[in-house]
Formats: C-alpha cells, sequence, structure tokens
C-alpha cells in the first residue's frame, strides 16, 4: 500500500472521523456504487437509522472483501442523509464501527434516496494497492442477486481514470434542451456523456461510477431509466441515484457525472 | 501537469470550466468536502456565503499544499450550495480563486450540509 494520509495542520480535524486528503498511487482502484439498507430479500431493513447503518456498512464490507480489501483501505468516503438528526443521534456511531483509518469525506444531506423510507446511502473508492499489471482494465462485479441496473463493485487496474464534469442537458450554442422534458433531458445528457467520453478515446463500457442527480426520482424512472438503459446496454458502472431539491439551472432536471477509465 | 483536459465542440461546458480531465501520471488525491472551518474550528462568515466560499477555497487550497500542489493540480471539483439564489456569489468567489479555467466541476444544490450553518462544501480529486 502507498497510501498518503494528507494533513493540513489543523487541529479541528484532528481526532474526526476522516482526513482532510487521502493520496494513492492509482495502480488499482474500486469504486463501489452507492449502497443502502437493503435486506438479503431486497427490502429496507426495519427500525431506522441505526440498522439502516449497520446493514450499509456489512453490505459495503462484502463488496470490499471481495476485492482483498478492507475499510482500512477506503480512500474515500460519501454519505448521504435524509435526516441528519437521526445520523448524528445512531448512524454515525455504527459508521464508527467499521472504520480504522480515516478516509477523506464527505456527508450530505439530500432529499430523497431510491426508496423513500431510506435514510443512509453510502458509497466508497478503495485503494486496492499492488499493480493491477496481468489483470483487465475493468473488473465489474456484484456480491449479490440485486438485480437493479448497475454493478456493485467496479475495479481499475492500471488505466487513466477520466473525471467528467456533471452533464446537463445542454445544446453546444447553450441552450436548454427538453425543458420540463424528463426524457428528452436523459438522451441529451447521455449524448453529451458520449460525445465526452468518444474525444477522451473512451466508450459506455469505460464507464467506472456514475452519480445521478435528480429532481424526482419517480420522473427519472419513468423518463430517464430507458434511456439509460439503451446507453450502458447492460455494461453498467457502479452508480447512485440521488434526489435533491436543484441544479445550476431551474431548467435541469437532471445531471450526471461519470468517472471512467481506459488503457 | 499529470492530466489531460478532455474537450469537444459537440459537447460544451455551461461556464467556464473543463468538460473533462484524463489522469497521465501523479498520485490520485481526494480531497474532504471543504466547509468554512478556520483552523481552529470556527465558522468563518455565518450567513455570508462568499466569505464562507472564500474560506472554503483556501482550506481546499491548504490540503493541495499539504500534498505538494496547488489549484492546478486539481482534476475535478463539486460543489455543494443549499440555496440556488446563493451560485451568482460562489461563482464569482470561485472564479477570484481560479486563475482561467476550473476544473471539471459540478454544481449541486443539497437539501443540507452536515452542519446548517454550513452554505456551501467543496470536495475534489486531484492529480499530484
Amino acid at each position: 500500500m502507498d497510501r498518503r494520509d494528507i494533513l493540513a495542520e489543523r487541529p479541528v480535524e484532528s481526532g474526526r472521523g476522516f482526513m482532510p486528503g487521502v493520496s494513492v498511487n492509482p495502480s488499482s482502484v474500486l469504486f463501489t456504487a452507492g449502497l443502502t439498507g437493503r435486506g438479503p430479500d431486497g427490502k429496507l431493513v426495519p427500525g431506522g437509522m441505526a440498522p439502516q447503518a449497520r446493514r450499509t456498512f456489512e453490505r459495503l464490507q462484502a463488496i470490499l472483501a471481495r476485492a482483498d480489501a478492507r475499510f482500512d483501505n477506503v480512500v474515500k468516503q460519501l454519505t448521504y442523509v435524509t435526516d441528519i438528526d437521526a445520523y448524528n443521534a445512531s448512524g454515525r456511531a455504527e459508521r464508527n464501527k467499521f472504520f480504522g483509518a480515516r478516509p477523506a469525506s464527505t456527508g450530505l444531506v439530500v432529499r430523497r434516496l431510491a426508496d423513500p423510507a431510506m435514510l443512509i446511502e453510502v458509497e466508497l473508492v478503495v485503494d486496492l494497492g499492488g499493480s493491477g499489471a496481468g489483470k483487465p482494465l475493468l473488473d465489474k462485479y456484484n456480491v449479490e442477486n440485486h438485480g437493479g441496473d448497475f454493478y456493485q463493485g467496479v475495479i481499475v487496474n492500471g488505466g487513466r481514470l477520466l473525471y467528467l464534469a456533471g452533464q446537463v442537458s445542454n445544446n453546444p450554442d447553450g441552450s436548454v434542451a427538453g425543458v420540463n422534458d424528463w426524457r428528452r433531458q436523459a438522451e441529451k445528457v447521455y449524448e453529451n456523456i458520449g460525445h465526452v467520453l468518444r474525444a477522451a478515446g473512451a466508450t459506455p463500457a469505460s464507464a467506472v461510477k456514475e452519480t445521478t442527480w435528480v429532481l424526482n426520482i419517480d420522473s427519472w424512472r419513468q423518463g430517464g431509466a430507458p434511456v439509460r438503459r439503451e446507453f450502458y446496454k447492460g455494461d453498467f458502472p457502479a452508480s447512485t441515484l440521488v434526489e435533491i431539491p436543484g441544479l445550476a439551472r431551474p431548467e435541469f432536471l437532471v445531471e450526471i457525472e461519470v468517472i471512467a477509465a481506459i488503457a | 501537469m499529470p492530466f489531460s483536459t478532455i474537450a469537444t465542440p459537440e459537447a460544451k461546458p455551461v461556464a467556464n470550466y473543463k468538460m473533462a480531465t484524463r489522469m497521465e501520471g501523479g498520485r490520485l488525491l481526494y480531497i474532504s468536502g471543504q466547509v468554512a472551518w478556520d483552523a481552529t474550528g470556527n465558522i468563518v462568515g455565518k450567513g455570508d456565503v462568499r466569505a464562507q466560499a472564500r474560506q472554503v477555497f483556501e482550506n481546499l487550497r491548504g490540503v493541495l499544499r499539504a500534498a505538494g500542489g496547488d489549484l492546478t493540480n486539481l482534476m475535478k471539483i463539486t460543489t455543494y450550495i443549499t440555496k440556488l439564489e446563493d451560485f451568482p456569489a460562489v461563482a464569482q468567489a470561485r472564479s477570484e480563486v481560479f486563475q482561467g479555467e476550473l476544473p471539471a466541476s459540478t454544481l449541486i444544490v443539497v437539501k443540507a450540509l452536515f452542519h446548517p450553518d454550513f452554505l456551501i462544501e467543496v470536495e475534489g480529486v486531484a492529480a499530484v
């Protein structure tokens, strides 16, 4: 392992559960989907924040284990909650049972997650060390039969990581395509993602991690999800879907950011 | 720089940021979401998003410096704000900090951040 914890010498950060920055040699990196408190039957575990948080981290642990990794190898944690008071009361304590080393971390309070009763969703970036040499560039896998249109973990071995700006439904002249039209906006966003991937020498199959920010999850499922399925044609990235109250322009209904990798 | 910038005439950014960046070498640095804390943990600019934005970018710069880099090493930033009305002030503060083009960038309005006084949080990925 070649991890460096980056401390900017600020006392406020010591004694907290996160590190201001973490750097690694990106030889072999795992990106997880956003995981939640669903039980083996696919339903949310009962009991609210604490059981949901515990279940979320147990499921992440299984994804890490498949890559021979542990929570100490986590470089970055992103936590989405819908109820910050519940997280502070019981979710954070569950989280701290799993982590030894401190990852770089971001916490957000969002409007809604995949299920309206979902209180927490967590995604991770993980340093796997090693050289990644001789392995396929991308190793996409599931540890559960979840039936969803995503992989739970995607390992990048060796390649070059590509970070896209959040893509929105804008035309090259700056106008917004598909005002009030979920399907049209989804088409335009994926068209733009396709153009940028191509310009970088990548394809939809090169996508490693995707975060989809929408103003309404139900509308997205109806108008956007079919467009997304057509774009990836089964070769999905690890992904996260989050409902938030706003994007950079009031006309935007969806913004999607993609991390990809090429050899 | 250990990364290259991807541009295409077919998909253009809506403002002054890079459409995508591709890492070509160096170390991959993930930076925690930065909020308007000063070094002792006091919130700078309570109720003042412009002052908070300045502090946030100063903090971001501090982490990059500690990693041996600076703002030009950033491949990607994500700016989270709690009110869309705050965006113009944030965009202006951001332009004062970044000389020229911003990294690849995402702007999201969230319901709240992890403390009710925080109006802006910015996280970044860099190649150092």
